[in-house]
């Protein structure tokens, strides 16, 4: 047996250097937590959040085709479109446009096959409910889009 | 009755040897006060730095930066629902906490916080601390035995094997410690006030007496008194990720909070044998090295110094703290409690008071940096293994304490060892 092991053991040099380690990582700045209602994370663009249903800016018409894109792209199937063609515009309207998000995985698929970018998966992530119920969005709670409720104290 | 109060301030001694039986009673009520008050703020910092040391921030949100958590814990602790296991041995499971938590705070007795600062001075004050602080095993065995469930029993099990074979590296080094204050006088003191003073007497902390031998005595104590507490590395009798919380697994609530205090004045308790044995208890570093009136004149501001440096922490929280209305109740809090401190330490300043509380400073400083250690042990090491354990206990400490003891008395008695030795050859 050599001699450098034994003397590390004894002098506890091993256990001396975890200690060093420990005291450096001490000061308050070096901490990673995120204090969160307070402080935010940064979002990335490509994040994938809360679906929204985009409308024209200039007219406030829906951008939805009703082209069933999105609800055939669904692998959950959990988007159902209905339409009507309406002979005036001759173009197909929403009657009713609902999304099952309690089964959602947020993959993204609806929002690529959308061909008007009417569908699009936003940055918000608070969609924590306290009944299922509100977890099936509708055409219009969809319009609306993320509604995050303010921390308050 | 007057007389009967007055006279003890001018005695110069313990209220147990003056027999002053009012200022005994007083001096007993501010230790417990102060023993309490001490694990409140060891719970708030342990958690703080243990999460500072694993890069988190810790509580954050119960006052400014945490500093009301204790008292948030102390409150639930107390509404919690008390439950006795169906099949508890009711009276012991009733006895145990109780049991633990006396031995633990019956310690504090001799523990000396300055000349006149302990309760008494008993002459077998060392040995009376070891005696009643390992009585604690019996609480925990009690407490384990009487849940009649697997875990507390494992635990106990554990805690028990484990507290009796350390306490007797613990004795031996606290022998050697004892073998020392006999150089010059000698006969040899128990007595933790003795003891003390004949390290001032030999000028010398016992920790750098007969250099490496007083130090070697004090790792293998310090070590030993790691493992007599049940901490981290040597926490296996509350092992989480394999016995739930070991002995008190089944205790809830207050029973629960009173085996928590035991434990944190536990070591309390051994962190001042080893301040009293070895790091001269209340004496002020460097009284060779910076003699003389004008560094007792500048070691005599460092308590109110203190004081006013944690203030001055808490006024700089309070101007980082973020500035919205949501936070201003806790600023103004910080504040209050920097104003606070900043107050206390004017109070130091006076020369009345600074001089009465010098060697309590010292001795709470020092008593203060084992508890940090044991924090920072806390955040590093991994736990041992069982029979790692024995193995440092009884392979490691064990034999290191035997020699340390042995090469002690030797070196002590070298002059008439030589003188012998010289007589012989002649």
């Amino acid at each position: 047996m050599s001699l450098t092991p034994l003397l590390r053991k004894i002098f506890l040099v091993d256990l001396v250097k975890g200690l060093k380690v420990t005291f450096h990582y001490q000061p308050p700045s070096e901490a990673i937590t995120e204090q969160y209602p307070l402080e935010r994370p940064v979002i990335f663009e490509r994040f994938r959040g809360q679906p929204r249903l985009n409308s024209n800016p200039d007219t406030g018409e829906s951008l939805c085709i009703v082209c069933n894109l999105c609800a055939l792209a669904c692998p959950e199937q959990l988007i159902v479109v209905k339409g009507e063609r309406n002979p005036a515009t001759k173009r197909k309207e929403v009657v009713s446009w609902t999304y099952d998000l309690s089964r959602c995985m947020f993959c993204g698929l609806c929002e690529e096959a959308c061909s008007t970018d009417a569908l699009e998966l936003t940055q918000d992530y608070e969609m924590a409910l306290y009944s299922r119920e509100g977890m099936v969005l509708d055409q219009a709670a969809l319009e609306r889009g993320p509604e995050p409720e303010k921390y308050a104290k | 009755m007057i007389e009967y109060i007055k006279g003890y301030l001018s005695s110069g001694t313990t209220p147990g040897e003056a027999g002053n039986l009012f200022w005994a009673t007083v001096y007993i009520l501010l230790v417990i006060a102060g023993v309490s008050v001490a694990v409140l703020c060891m719970n708030w910092l342990e958690r703080k730095i243990l999460a500072h040391m694993q890069i988190r921030l810790g509580p954050m949100r119960v006052g400014p930066h945490g500093l009301l958590q204790p008292f948030a814990d102390a409150l639930k602790l107390l509404i919690k629902e008390d439950i006795i296991p169906h099949d508890a041995d009711k009276l012991v499971f009733w006895s145990a906490p109780v049991v633990v938590t006396m031995t633990a705070f019956t310690t504090f007795l001799v523990v000396p916080f300055g000349r006149t600062h302990a309760v008494t001075d008993m002459n077998i004050g060392v040995l009376f601390m070891l005696g009643v602080s390992s009585l604690g095993v019996l609480g925990i065995i009690m407490a384990g035995w009487s849940s009649n469930s697997h875990y507390p029993l494992m635990g106990s099990l554990r805690s028990s094997a484990q507290m009796v074979s350390y306490e007797i590296a613990m004795g031996l080094a606290i022998v050697s410690a004892v073998l020392m204050t006999s150089l010059q006088t000698g006969t040899g003191t128990l007595s933790m006030i003795g003891i003390v003073e004949s390290q001032a007497s030999q000028h010398t902390w016992f920790i750098f007496k007969f250099f490496p031998l007083g130090f070697l005595a004090f790792a293998v104590f310090a070590i030993a008194m790691v493992a007599e507490t049940n901490r981290a590395p040597f926490d296996l009798p509350e092992a989480e990720s394999e016995l739930v919380a070991g002995f008190h697994t089944e205790y809830s609530g207050f029973r629960w909070s009173l085996f928590f205090l035991a434990e944190y004045s536990a070591m309390l308790a051994v962190s001042s044998i080893a301040v009293t044995l070895w790091l001269g208890g209340w004496m002020r570093p460097f009284p060779n090295l910076l003699g003389g009136p004008t560094w007792d004149m500048a070691f005599s501001f460092l308590p109110a110094l203190t004081f006013f440096v944690l203030a001055a922490g808490c006024f700089l929280g309070t101007i980082r703290m973020p500035k919205i209305p949501q936070f201003r109740i806790q600023t103004i809090g910080l504040g209050t409690f920097g104003a606070l401190l900043g107050f206390v330490g004017l109070v130091l300043l006076v020369p009345a008071v600074s001089v009465r509380i010098q060697d309590i400073y010292w001795f709470v400083v020092k008593v203060a940096f084992f508890m940090y250690l044991y924090i920072w042990y806390r955040g590093t090491f991994p736990r041992y293994r069982f029979d790692q354990l024995m193995k440092v206990g009884w392979k490691v400490l064990l034999p290191t304490g035997l020699g340390v003891l042995i090469a002690t008395a030797l070196w002590g008695l070298m002059p008439q060892l030589s003188a012998a030795l010289t007589g012989v050859l002649q």
